[in-house]
């Protein structure tokens, strides 16, 4: 079965066309650092990168990655509150709102992105 | 631990931003990405061996971490450079080096 599962899955490699490349932020990272500058490093560039997903709407993987839907919730009116967009979407601001504290606590002078809300409870 | 500057060049390879501690805990998915890991950086050069540290016994070491000890200097080198802003699961990978001896004595 294992076998089986392997050959049906895909890589999770991105092509290798589609390379990033943001300007002042390396990927290839050979400046000598210590631990926790690269830490520190990462967490900004993983930052930068949610960021920029969620001002986009690019959150919602293509089809190969998405995980099985949970069954739907609907609210009082009928509504579906867990849609996939919703769900992805949720699952972004909950870990920029992690990073964001573990960047806080690093330094108490970090100043979260100007467009992050604290993540709130079920909302359509 | 050097001063400003460029890093030492190693045989080890570090690749950052690629999993979550989350996708570590469930065997098959580890797998999975295991073998992703081995399938791509086996491209490159000869690898010696791979270590993916996981969220066990409250363990957060490295946890979020793949290292890929390969035969070469010059291996890691080429590995390096073309992994890097790679897609890997939808996030940029980052790659950089590790000592070896932190590597060995999972030091990360």
């Amino acid at each position: 079965a294992a076998e089986e599962r392997r050959k049906k899955r895909r890589s999770r490699w991105g092509s290798e066309d589609s390379k990033v490349n943001i300007p002042g932020l390396p990927t290839a990272i050979t400046a000598s650092m210590t631990k926790e500058q690269l830490d520190t490093y990462l967490l900004h560039m993983r930052l930068e990168e949610i960021g920029r997903k969620l001002r986009t709407g690019d959150y919602i993987p293509p089809e190969r990655e998405r995980s099985v839907s949970p069954e739907p919730i609907y609210d009082s009116q009928g509504k579906r509150v867990n849609t996939r967009e919703y769900r992805y979407r949720k699952k972004l601001e909950d870990e920029r709102h992690r990073l964001i504290e573990e960047a806080v606590k690093r330094n108490p002078d970090f100043k979260p992105p100007a467009d992050y809300k604290r993540p709130t409870k079920v909302q359509d | 631990p050097a001063g400003n500057g460029e890093m030492q060049p190693t045989r080890v390879l570090q690749l950052l931003n690629m999993v979550t501690p989350e996708e570590l805990v469930e065997d098959e998915e580890f797998e999975d990405i295991y073998e992703d890991v081995r399938e791509e950086c086996s491209k490159f050069g000869k690898v010696y061996d791979i270590k993916i540290p996981r969220p066990v016994q409250g363990n957060t070491s490295g946890v979020g971490k793949i290292f890929v000890r390969y035969e070469t200097i010059e291996s890691a080198g080429a590995a390096l450079r073309a992994l890097a802003g790679r897609k890997f699961a939808e996030r940029t990978v980052l790659t950089s080096y590790i000592d070896e001896e932190k590597y060995v004595a999972d030091d990360f």
